[in-house]
């Protein structure tokens, strides 16, 4: 495809077909749909993304390039890979060129609040004439039916409806919303599922469907085991930040920031022993009170006094040393440890530089960005970054074409202001 | 019955514990047929994690297992056998998908490697879910939800500024990012499949999703070089926005105010009079600029509320609120329990016990859950289906310690 712009892995290599080829999505979705078109995208789908004249509302959500203001950040992150077209769906005109564009797609991603689109003649009944086989998928805060299908919703607020807050935050404190706007993300990512699992079956039968994500419902499935221990034992669990969940689970002080022990909770008293060996090796202080008959019973794991003693051996150990340096330490005994990175050190990770991990793409002004690179490794139909995200409008007159929209047409549209 | 979409694809599963087993999970409610090749010489953790039906231990009294295990089949295979491990490859013989969670040396082990397994079933989609993947220094590297989530930088960016990092309190990426991911490669890697005859070798690290949903933060240090903090429950345009501890114990409310036209809503229903803020607050970029003491004001015009009183009042007005709900709340949030969310299915030991539906409704064909199994439920149906093996072969293995 032509407008693929090549990146900087790609000096003299084609991109290899994805798993996705052939499939067309439209993406008239805002932060709430727009990580969903991403993952087709990036398995090969072609994803256009429709915007109103001022842009998608995602353009102007902080944090932007130093500099250049308006250059989103999260905008950036969430459509790359895509082709942009601007259509001002108001409009009569632009929603004809709307409908042709659905006729060739397999795929529509919006978020518009219930019964917009129907409003518009763009609902699923309507789409349905215009494409039996194309699959519509809705994603909005609580879904397209019940009590609060109407209601407004921000992140924030969805992962407070959807219980998850309610296990994050300080024990001492407020609940606190999970860094990086959850809440959406959650509802992309069943969204891709949900999408594709509907794309499969309009391929098998040519039959497309309705398929509506509700992203408090996404938001519940992040609840862990916490409904069921409502249900089974009648015990609400609460949120326990900033100190150890059970002995050994936890965050603790090191010399140059924080780390995250894991070694109990999952009905396993093996990487309790691992620990112990490694604090035994290392010869530190109090190490035998972390022994004896009191330490093999289960439910002494969850008292105050274990968890303070605990804390009392290792945390001057801890303290002494870098994050970094008591991880591949913590490995090598075999303890479930980790360093509480942040964004420099996840960039700086010599595990992910291994894996090939970054990507790179023009883009934002400069000849290279670098990216988050593949989720997952295909061998066959490998993931692939096409491009950087797009400019406003910067695909119209090119997908206008591909659509036989005659020139006249074009500059009839443009002149309205529609395109 | 309507075939759901992924009607007619068997899936060998040898997921455990968190991400894996909600992977396969989602295939399964969607009309895979996956057989979760377990054993009671080697039980997946969590058949032994809390919560337990009315609190009593047991393998087939998790609660946590069984939401993670809806539509699956159980067959227990000893996979340290060698008689185990030939079971297993015939099971694979005559399976689309492979999938496993373990670090990489343990399907190596077993002598099922993508490479071994290629051999036999040359168009297999094979997918393996290591936290760190199949190559790197640190690839064999142990861990679960929570120290991925710190290893990626998201535990980093939950919390309270001049506090501790404070996570998610669960394993969150084995929840939604990792299976949601992994299904999705599965299911687009069958398409391919199914338009080519072509199998393929699924690497994923189940570190590389989760910072895939950083981008915004890792882009900030790598177009920026800025270094990002948590920054509690601000925003980094919308003010006011916070939580906000109303009347009760720990009852708190989560409120945003997303635009301008919000504002005077917002305001009416709290009873703020308009000494209390300045002027300048009838614009975002104002109410941002004075947002620690628009916070001030508002816990106080909060606090003796009734939280989910107030956040419906909010809602009516075309203010985004809601109240913290908690593991309790959220059973009977009134939304969830419409859209049919929780739904109750019947286990022989558990009996009725509330497991999450699917969080997305296709109009056409919609998820079907059955309940989880019982270790080694299927073990018999399994071999006599596949394996061709009467019942005394099935006997003399589990006698010998294969089929356990």
């Amino acid at each position: 495809m032509s407008y693929m712009i090549p990146m900087s892995s790609m000096m003299g290599e084609r991109r290899a077909p994805g798993a996705l080829e052939g499939v067309r999505v439209i993406d008239l979705a805002g932060a709430a749909g727009n990580y969903c078109g991403k993952m087709f995208a990036e398995l090969g789908a072609d994803v256009i993304l429709v915007e109103p004249k001022q842009g998608s509302e995602l353009r102007h959500m902080p944090p932007f390039v130093d500099g250049e203001p308006e250059q989103s950040l999260p905008f950036f992150a969430n459509n790359t890979s895509k082709r942009s077209i601007v259509l001002d769906i108001e409009t009569e005109a632009a929603r004809g060129v709307l409908r042709k564009l659905l006729k060739t797609a397999a795929l529509l991603i919006e978020s518009e609040r219930p019964g917009r689109l129907v409003e518009l003649g763009l609902g699923y009944e309507d789409l349905q004439r215009v494409n039996p086989a194309l699959v519509v998928t809705s994603i909005t805060p609580f879904g397209q039916t019940g009590p609060y299908a109407a209601y407004p919703a921000s992140d924030l607020t969805c992962q407070a409806l959807g219980g998850f807050m309610s296990l994050s935050g300080y024990a001492d404190g407020p609940p606190v919303q999970p860094g990086g706007d959850q809440a959406y993300a959650a509802g992309n990512m069943f969204a891709a599922v949900a999408s594709l699992l509907a794309v499969t079956h309009a391929e098998l039968t040519g039959k497309g469907q309705h398929v509506d994500v509700s992203i408090q419902e996404c938001v519940a499935m992040a609840l862990e085991n916490a409904v069921q221990f409502y249900d089974l034992e009648g015990t609400v669990r609460r949120r326990w930040g900033g100190q150890q969940k059970t002995t050994a689970y936890g965050v603790f002080e090191c010399a140059d920031g924080y780390v995250f022990l894991q070694a109990a909770g999952f009905g396993e008293t093996r990487h309790w022993q691992n620990l112990l060996a490694w604090l035994k090796h290392e010869e530190i202080e109090g190490v035998d009170r972390l022994e004896g008959p009191a330490w093999e019973d289960r439910d002494y794991f969850n008292t105050d006094e274990a968890k303070q003693t605990l804390a009392s051996v290792v945390t001057p150990f801890f303290r002494s040393r870098g994050k970094q340096d008591l991880y591949h330490e913590a490995q090598r005994w075999r303890v479930p440890f980790a360093p509480v990175n942040s964004p420099r050190e996840v960039v700086e990770s010599p595990q992910l530089k291994a894996r090939d991990f970054w990507a790179e793409t023009p883009g934002l002004g400069r000849d290279r960005v670098k990216v988050p690179g593949a989720p997952y490794k295909l061998s066959d139909t490998p993931w692939s970054l096409a491009g950087p995200a797009p400019e406003l409008g910067a695909d119209t007159a090119e997908i206008l074409h591909e659509l036989g929209v005659s020139s006249d047409e074009v500059a009839e549209l443009t002149r309205q202001g529609l395109a | 019955m309507t075939k759901l979409p992924l009607t007619g694809v068997r899936v060998a599963d040898f997921c455990w514990v968190g991400a894996g087993s909600y992977m396969t999970k989602l295939l399964a409610d969607s009309g895979a047929e996956v057989i979760k090749i377990e054993s009671s010489a080697r039980l997946d953790a969590v058949r032994l994690t809390p919560p337990f039906k009315d609190g009593i231990r047991g393998v087939d009294r998790s609660g946590y297992f069984a939401d993670r295990n809806t539509s699956k089949r159980s067959v227990t295979i000893n996979m340290k056998t060698s008689d185990g491990q030939a079971l297993a490859r015939r099971l694979i013989s005559q399976s689309d998908v492979v999938a496993n969670n373990f670090t990489p040396r343990v399907m190596k082990k077993f002598g099922l490697s993508y490479e071994e397994v290629r051999e036999f079933n040359p168009g297999i989609v094979y997918v393996a879910m290591s936290m760190q993947g199949t190559v790197g220094p640190d690839r064999d590297y142990l861990g679960f939800g929570q120290t991925i989530a710190a290893l990626v930088g998201f535990h980093h960016l939950t919390g309270v500024p001049n506090r501790p990092p404070v996570g998610t309190g669960t394993n969150y990426p084995d929840h939604v990012p990792n299976p949601t991911h992994a299904a999705f490669a599965t299911i687009a890697a069958l398409r391919h499949r199914r338009r080519t005859g072509r199998g393929q070798y699924i690497d994923m690290a189940q570190t590389e999703p989760t910072v895939g949903l950083l981008g915004a933060s890792i882009l900030d240090y790598t177009v920026n070089g800025r270094d990002s903090e948590a920054i509690g429950n601000g925003h980094r345009r919308f003010a006011p926005q916070g939580v906000y501890q109303c009347a009760g114990d720990d009852e708190w409310i989560a409120i945003s105010v997303t635009d301008d036209r919000q504002w005077p809503a917002f305001t009416q229903v709290l009873d703020l009079p308009e000494a209390q803020w300045p002027r300048q607050c009838e614009t975002e970029a104002g109410r941002h600029h004075n947002r620690e003491r628009l916070d001030a004001v508002i816990a106080t015009a909060v606090a003796g509320r009734d939280a989910s009183a107030l956040a419906t009042e909010l809602l009516e007005r075309g203010v985004p609120a809601g109240r913290v709900a908690s593991a309790a709340d959220v059973m009977s949030d009134p939304q969830l329990v419409a859209r049919g969310h929780w739904v109750r299915l019947d286990h022989p030991e558990m009996g009725k016990t509330a497991y999450n539906g699917t969080p997305f409704a296709l109009s056409r064909t919609p998820a079907r859950l059955s309940r989880a199994p019982m270790l080694g439920e299927h073990t018999r149906e399994v071999c006599r289906e596949y394996l061709d093996l009467d019942d005394r072969e099935i006997d003399r293995l589990t006698a010998d310690g294969v089929l356990v």
